[in-house]
């Protein structure tokens, strides 16, 4: 995985929105509860950080021609507002 | 009460509690005809209630309200939780008047208020209703919380809302409505995918309340999978509230598998308009990145471009992220041809991204991007590049891209770092000097205080005997960076390398005037180097016409050595170097007995202070000093330091004379410690061909020992050989093996040949390597019969001949003459003749049939 994918930031993602991402993934995944998990996040920052490793990243895939199916990993599935009468229904029928 | 009766009452308190509510009744009334008594009249109350209270519960209003009339009517005691019950009923059906109405008097019990406030909490679910209840003041706290709840509920769940939308300050904590503020809460986290607060929020609502009634589907649609024991509308609200992706799944697993097996067009086509059709359903959002990826593999696929946007239902948008996936396909398709269109397509991404405002147009992205594609076309063999790019037939302008030269260029103007520099160079090595040396020059211009560009200036000139262009140079990088070890051991070198030339060119007037510069140098007084001066001296000395074989001179470089023999060596090597002649220096069976023991000590001294000081690349030992240091190694190799062992290991290497190398590691390898790994590496080199699977072990061995020891160098350079000889990733070993054949190879120290006695047997440690455990060696596969015919040498490859050579040579032959009989015979039997016949023809008299027109 590449070190835009690990932060979850786009190609094009500028310097402010990476040390968003990387300061919300490290809440979600801190030093002392999961090491493993902080060193690639960390890694992945020290490579987006640097302008040219930054820029060589946009450049080189980890992953060349990826499945067609990758594109919906880790969706599970789309939600859509019903409006609150379902929610009643459940409410007084239960 | 007799305990017959006690254990009544409690069975059927019991049954209350575990919502047997008919049964417990049933039970009471026996219990209470029976006993008659006033604990037995209070059993039978509660009984009644809970039954009311069931079916309450299952919305039996009316049979609800027939009991509590019934139950009011014979037990006028129980009135006032009657009052509840029925006021609770009438909330069920939606009438909340009744059970609210206590609150409007001032005198309300703090209990009844309770019990009133309880209900409301877990039974009222139609705060419209509460909000609209006309039995409490429109500004009641309650009405008023009601109101925002039921507003704030129709809002989070028909669109996204605010954090103010769903800040409900009208509802406070102790309200008995406070749980619908986190239900509330925990439907915004829903919808904003935030599904750990979410889950943090519908764990902190009370389970007996009225909005717990749907933690149970909530956790449904955060589940991945579809949860079961739903009721029905439990299940109507999870399936409206997500569509599942199980289909788009299944079509672009479809559609992945068309691509990947190269389905007729018409079947790829069907796919792609199948995944189009169930993203546009299932996850719109992403149908615009979908198509884009479809675009990619049908245009590398080389389906249809008009066929493949109508099964899109539209073009692709072609913008930068379409190209940078475009190009990174292609890099990857194996195809070399796909590389010059990656470089363009990569172009075209350039412009997109520019256009696109990813950076700007002279940014560092930019840069990188070129060095990026000069990466790709390096990958391009360089007569194919060419033909492409005429191919391309465009303007020379236009196809940038297509000249490693040019891209570098445009990248080091960007970006001017020493890296990019460093790769143009490089780059501009494999084209010709010439050109390099102008990237040299460009780097220069661009960074002056960069040394590697005047390093390279000088090495090029120095190659080409031009000693003052190339100390020009050095005088620049010395006042750059004087510490510089490349800079500091420069110019000692080109000063003894300016004197040879000199004395080269019969001007030894001109080579004096070297060494004086030499003599000022504090680096040229360290270590032996006063002695190459001191042979410089000499051989001025002699070219001016001294006698060679009197000279002061000579005795001035033996005082510097403190050894006349590694003078004799050094002499000799840099007499042959200058191109002097007349010097003449004793042979080995001249010396006494400690002068030939002490040989290869001095060699090894002569040997490091050449390379110390760089010119052994045209340093040539006098061949009976080397052939008396192989025969004298083994006698005193153990006295030699590690270092020395591996200076003349590398002499040996590089004279081919390979029994010097292999006695260099039979003591190296007895030291053990940390340069064991590098004495395996030199055994691997010292082989002779024919002991391909040896060497295999050997390199392993190597390998696995360079990296235990930490030793870079020697691992890298094991690797490197390895996939020279063998084009193929090298074997790994385990530490355990690697010890193994180094306690074998210590225990043999014979150079192996076919003549000598046999080295380790590796079958059994490594049955992979040998063929399913069968050694491979001589020996061994003729006593398994596999060699039919010792003549048939027509499959054989070079290595293979030389060792079925060694094996069939006769042991009368001495070994020294094994090398030249081989290379004749290898003459002899490319013109047709037969290896007895060669053999015979030497030792006269031996004889073997001849076999004709065998030519490869």
């Amino acid at each position: 995985m590449g070190a835009n994918e690990i932060l979850g930031v786009a190609a094009n993602a500028g310097e402010e929105e990476i040390r968003a991402a990387y300061l919300s993934k490290v809440k979600e995944f801190p030093p002392d509860r999961s090491p493993a998990e902080f060193e690639k996040i960390r890694d992945a920052y020290d490579t987006l950080r640097d302008p040219r490793r930054r820029a060589r990243a946009m450049f080189v895939s980890t992953e060349s021609n990826p499945p067609l199916v990758s594109l919906i990993e880790g969706r599970a599935m789309r939600r859509i507002f019903a409006g609150p009468k379902l929610w009643h229904e459940v409410l007084k029928n239960k | 009460m007799s305990p017959q009766c006690s254990a009544i009452e409690t069975s059927i308190r019991q049954l209350i509690v575990n919502g047997k509510s008919k049964t417990a009744l049933d039970n009471a009334k026996d219990f209470h005809k029976k006993q008659g008594s006033a604990v037995s009249e209070a059993l039978l109350v509660d009984a009644y209630l809970a039954r009311i209270q069931a079916l309450s519960d299952q919305n039996l209003a009316v049979e609800a309200a027939a009991l509590i009339a019934l139950v009011r009517e014979r037990f006028p005691s129980a009135k006032a939780r009657l009052d509840v019950l029925n006021a609770t009923a009438s909330a069920h059906r939606g009438d909340l008047n009744e059970l609210l109405r206590p609150l409007t008097d001032p005198g309300l019990s703090p209990e009844r208020r309770a019990s009133i406030e309880q209900v409301i909490q877990n039974r009222v679910t139609n705060l419209a209703a509460l909000a609209a209840c006309a039995v409490l003041p429109p500004e009641h706290a309650l009405r008023q919380a009601a109101a925002a709840i039921d507003k704030a509920f129709a809002a989070v769940t028909s669109g996204p809302v605010t954090d103010e939308q769903i800040a409900l300050t009208e509802v406070s904590h102790r309200s008995p409505l406070a749980p619908w503020k986190l239900l509330i809460r925990a439907i915004a986290f829903f919808y904003r995918n935030d599904d750990l607060s979410c889950e943090q929020c519908l764990g902190a609502i009370r389970s007996e309340s009225a909005p717990a009634r749907l933690v149970h589907a909530m956790r449904a649609m955060l589940a991945p999978k579809p949860a079961t024991h739903l009721n029905a509308a439990e299940a109507a609200l999870v399936a409206h509230t997500g569509v599942g992706l199980a289909e788009l799944r299944a079509a672009l697993v479809k559609l992945d598998q068309a691509f990947a097996h190269g389905e007729e067009p018409g079947r790829t086509l069907q796919a792609v308009r199948g995944a189009v059709r169930e993203c546009r359903q299932g996850a719109p959002d992403l149908l615009t990145r979908l198509k884009q990826l479809i675009g990619v593999k049908a245009e590398v696929a080389g389906l249809d471009l008009e066929r493949t946007v109508v099964a899109l239902d539209g073009a692709p948008r072609r913008d930068a992220n379409f190209f940078r996936d475009l190009a990174q396909t292609l890099e990857h398709t194996g195809d070399v041809e796909d590389l010059v269109l990656a470089c363009e397509r990569w172009d075209y991404f350039r412009d997109e991204a520019t256009r696109e405002r990813w950076f700007a147009g002279d940014g560092l992205e930019v840069a990188a991007l070129y060095l990026h594609m000069a990466g790709i076309l390096g990958r391009i063999p360089p007569g194919l590049l060419d033909e492409l790019r005429t191919a391309t037939g465009k303007a020379s302008d236009e196809k940038y891209f297509l000249n490693r030269g040019k891209l570098f260029e445009r990248a080091c103007r960007i970006d001017p770092h020493p890296d990019s520099f460093a790769k143009w160079l490089e780059s501009a090595r494999e084209n010709s000097i010439a050109e390099a040396e102008g990237v040299a020059h460009a780097w220069i211009r661009t960074l002056p205080a960069a040394v590697e560009p005047l390093l390279f200036l000088m090495e090029q000139a120095e190659k080409r005997n031009a000693f003052p262009k190339a100390l020009g140079y050095l005088d620049q990088a010395e006042r750059i960076d004087g510490v510089n070890p490349a800079v500091r051991t420069a110019r000692l070198r080109l000063l003894v390398a300016g004197a040879f030339l000199q004395l080269q060119k019969k001007k030894p007037h001109l080579a004096a005037q070297k060494l004086a510069e030499i003599g000022t140098l504090p680096q040229a007084r360290q270590g032996d180097r006063p002695a190459v001066a001191a042979v410089l001296q000499f051989l001025i000395r002699v070219a001016a016409g001294e006698n060679p074989n009197h000279s002061e001179a000579r005795l001035e470089a033996e005082r510097a050595f403190g050894d006349s023999v590694a003078a004799a060596i050094l002499l000799t090597g840099c007499a042959e170097m200058a191109k002097v002649a007349g010097v003449r220096v004793p042979f080995p069976r001249d010396f006494t007995a400690e002068q030939r023991a002490a040989l290869p000590g001095s060699m090894a001294r002569v040997i490091a202070v050449v390379k110390d000081i760089g010119f052994s690349q045209k340093f040539q030992v006098f061949v009976p000093y080397i052939e008396e240091t192989e025969t004298q190694l083994p006698l005193v190799g153990d006295s030699l330091s590690v270092d020395a062992l591996r200076a003349l290991g590398e002499m040996g290497i590089n004279t081919e004379r390979l029994q010097l190398a292999w006695n260099a590691t039979v003591s190296g390898l007895e030291r053990r410690g940390a340069t064991e790994a590098y004495f395996v590496l030199l055994r691997a080199k010292a082989l002779a061909q024919g002991f391909g699977d040896r060497r295999r072990v050997l390199l392993a061995t190597a390998m696995q020992l360079g990296r235990t020891h930490h030793d870079l160098d020697v691992s890298s350079q094991a690797v490197e050989i390895w996939r020279q000889l063998y084009d193929e990733d090298p074997m790994p070993l385990t530490a355990d093996q690697a010890r193994e054949v180094l306690r074998q190879e210590i225990a043999s120290p014979w150079l192996p040949s076919p003549s000598s006695r046999p080295g380790p047997n590796y079958a059994k440690l490594f049955p992979d390597l040998f063929d399913d455990g069968l050694c491979l060696c001589p020996d061994c596969r003729r006593r398994r019969g596999e060699v039919d015919d010792p003549e048939d040498y027509s499959d054989l490859d070079p290595g293979e001949m030389e060792r079925q050579f060694y094996e069939r040579a006769p042991s009368e032959i001495p070994p020294d003459m094994l090398p030249f009989l081989f290379e004749a015979t290898k003459q002899s039997f490319l013109e047709g003749g037969s290896v007895d016949e060669i053999i015979s023809r030497i030792l006269g008299g031996r004889g073997g049939r001849k076999k004709k027109g065998r030519r490869r």
